[in-house]
């Protein structure tokens, strides 16, 4: 249908602006039409109407017959006029029917023959007076019941009185019953009125479906987190909002997946780069291994001891720069938990403390009390924990000392990590710290807590805390 | 009859020094230099031993198709891939993990270790101080040939200890391993435990030497 085709290619706004101007230009259609729907209507009603009402339906012909008849009777004498009033009876058998002398005196009553009021003799005065002509005129001027008046002869000074011919109330009644065309005309019109109101609320609701449609194609992500693009409509404003919709979520995916192609190349990079810079490593120190069991003089031994723990230390620096360059690059997801932080720093002391004991050191643990929840990642708090031992153990040796607590300060519970080095910036000790100060400072930013160093001759403590 | 390890590894350098050494430790070494037919030659080994890097089938899968055919068999990752993502991976199946480059000693405590958990060391009696432990702590020997006898709980408790020898345990750990529950800041039920566990096997309960108090961290059964 090009109709259809049209409408569906239509904006919406020429689509509302079409059903107004139909619903405009429809009233003046809708006159004519509610007119001819009348007259079908009727005529249709007119079959229904039953047959002897059928004289009855035009008073005016009535009237007119009626002075026709009267006309005729001019100078007829009085038994003339009762044989045709007879006669017209004998028609009109649900009209009552009478005539006065030109003397006053009521002279033949013929009453109602057929009908509800059938035999019934209509009330009338015997002789009429001027004022009982003036009452009956007043009460046939009110329909109760129609009467039709005609002088005989159909002139007034024709001196011979006059006929009457009553027609009874429910006849009219039951005749106009078919006319009312006026309500006819209101009926139609609430038709009309709540036919348009109805594909107004068709037009909104149809609207409306849409929009919620779209609404809940963006509140719910798909399985990626991205919502889920929808099937194309109609090409109107909100098909072109739904248009828009798909694209930008196709743009979303494509880039999601750029950067999932990204993180995953800069992941193999750094899982390629670590294995190739730790391979030769493991080789070198595997074969250290086998010469310090060869006959080695204690100089030698030394030595062996000394690259030993220098490849220890590249193994670190690897790790530490790949991490860096994995979590800089702010790709790398982090699981965040409330976790017990105590409990995590006491596994991780346990994890430390036997190097501890073989360098000699004091280890001061005091993670009692209550405990104390951090939303963290537990492997990467690990890692903050593990970043910090190993600066102590690396750099602050001389102190050979290493305190973790739990403690209050300026109000608030903060674990502290400390030492009795030389301290941060002191001296050649804290050389090579910095990259695993980055990375703790990178881990706990992405876990919104915070951190201080606060470092002297007599040592360094770092302050771990979560801010208000 | 020596323990078998099931050792994967395709860099021949690393692997002949590394078998070289678990061999000295007398250790029998299957050594393959593929993934392919790990699970055929894992039969009759105690512990297996596997890079992650290798050609064909990387050693998370052969290491997974390894615990599917033998769920007992304790999977050591060694691996040059550090990042804290891969260890995870590694540890969701595998029961150790150790890093490249790593020093043969802590590769062999590691391997001890597990041996000892899974009940396959070599060492099935254990000489702790005053004590002959035999069968994973089923049977101890006190000073003077003394049989003693431990609760459900208390064995429960040292076998667990027995299990990660020269390992510190922390307190959740421990009552967690043994209770299957939470545990509740404030507890003393594993120190009442631990106090009765102590005055059947120490000398001096007062001045333990089997089970050694690590203040602020746990306990610890040294080997």
């Amino acid at each position: 249908m090009k109709v259809k085709e049209w409408m569906r290619s239509r904006s919406l706004l020429s689509r509302y602006l079409l059903i107004i101007a139909t619903a405009v230009l429809f009233i003046p259609v809708i006159i004519p039409l509610t007119l001819i729907g009348y007259g079908v209507f009727s005529a249709m009603n007119n079959e229904d109407l039953p047959k002897e009402y059928e004289p009855y339906t035009s008073i005016s012909a009535l009237e007119t017959m009626w002075h026709q008849e009267a006309l005729g009777l001019d100078g007829a004498s009085a038994e003339a006029v009762g044989r045709r009033l007879q006669e017209l009876s004998g028609q009109y058998d649900r009209a009552a029917m009478f005539w006065v002398d030109g003397a006053g005196g009521t002279r033949l009553v013929l009453p109602w023959r057929e009908g509800p009021e059938a035999r019934e003799i209509p009330v009338i005065p015997q002789r009429w007076s001027a004022a009982e002509a003036i009452a009956f005129m007043k009460s046939s001027a009110k329909l109760e019941p129609l009467a039709i008046v005609a002088f005989i002869g159909d002139r007034a000074d024709a001196g011979e009185g006059f006929m009457v011919m009553q027609i009874p109330e429910y006849l009219r009644d039951d005749v106009q019953l078919y006319s009312g065309l006026e309500s006819w005309y209101m009926v139609m019109l609430l038709l009309f009125f709540v036919l348009f109101i109805l594909i107004s609320l068709l037009f909104f609701n149809g609207i409306r479906r849409r929009l919620l449609r779209l609404q809940t194609a963006m509140a719910f992500g798909g399985e990626d987190g991205l919502p889920q693009p929808i099937a194309p409509g109609k090409p109107d404003e909100i098909g072109r909002l739904e248009d828009a919709f798909n694209t930008m979520i196709a743009e979303l995916t494509a880039s999601r997946q750029r950067e999932a192609e990204e993180e995953g190349l800069r992941r193999r990079l750094v899982a390629d780069l670590s294995h190739d810079l730790r391979t030769p490593l493991t080789v070198i120190r595997s074969h250290l291994h086998v010469l310090g069991k060869e006959e080695v003089s204690p100089r030698g031994k030394e030595s062996l001891q000394l690259m030993d723990e220098r490849i220890e230390g590249l193994s670190l620096l690897i790790e530490n720069l790949l991490s860096y360059n994995l979590l800089s690059s702010g790709k790398m997801q982090l699981s965040l938990e409330r976790r017990d932080v105590l409990r995590l720093a006491r596994a991780g002391a346990a994890a430390w403390y036997p190097l501890w004991e073989k360098e000699g050191f004091t280890a001061d643990i005091d993670l009692e009390g209550e405990p104390l929840y951090w939303n963290v990642d537990e492997s990467w708090f690990r890692r903050i924990l593990d970043n910090l031992f190993q600066n102590i153990l690396r750099h602050a040796r001389s102190g050979r000392y290493v305190g973790v607590a739990a403690e209050v300060r300026e109000g608030r519970r903060v674990l502290v990590i400390s030492d009795h080095g030389a301290g941060m910036g002191q001296s050649t000790e804290a050389k090579g710290a910095g990259l695993g100060l980055a990375i703790v400072d990178l881990l706990l930013k992405r876990m919104e807590l915070d951190w201080k160093a606060e470092s002297s001759g007599q040592g360094t403590e770092i302050v771990i805390y979560r801010p208000l | 009859m020596s323990v078998t390890l099931l050792y994967v590894e395709d860099d021949r350098e690393i692997g002949s020094a590394v078998s070289a050494d678990l061999r000295e430790r007398e250790y029998a070494v299957r050594w393959l230099e593929s993934g392919e037919g790990a699970v055929e030659a894992a039969a009759g080994c105690q512990l297996a031993i596997l890079d992650v890097m290798l050609p064909g089938l990387d050693g998370f899968t052969v290491g997974q198709r390894l615990k599917r055919a033998f769920p007992e068999l304790p999977v050591l990752m060694l691996t040059a891939r550090a990042s804290i993502d891969d260890k995870l991976q590694g540890l969701d199946f595998a029961d150790d993990y150790v890093t490249k480059p790593f020093h043969p000693d802590e590769l062999a405590a590691r391997i001890e270790v597990l041996l000892r958990r899974s009940g396959a060391s070599a060492a099935a009696q254990l000489q702790l101080k005053h004590l002959l432990v035999s069968d994973g702590g089923q049977q101890i020997t006190g000073a003077g040939g003394r049989e003693i006898v431990l609760t459900g709980k208390q064995f429960q408790i040292f076998s667990y200890l027995l299990r990660h020898l020269g390992q510190i345990l922390t307190k959740e750990q421990i009552y967690e391993a043994v209770w299957g529950e939470p545990y509740l800041e404030g507890d003393k039920t594993l120190m009442v435990h631990i106090r009765y566990l102590r005055e059947k096997l120490e000398l001096d309960p007062a001045a333990p030497e089997i089970i050694e108090t690590v203040r602020g961290i746990g306990y610890r059964v040294r080997a």
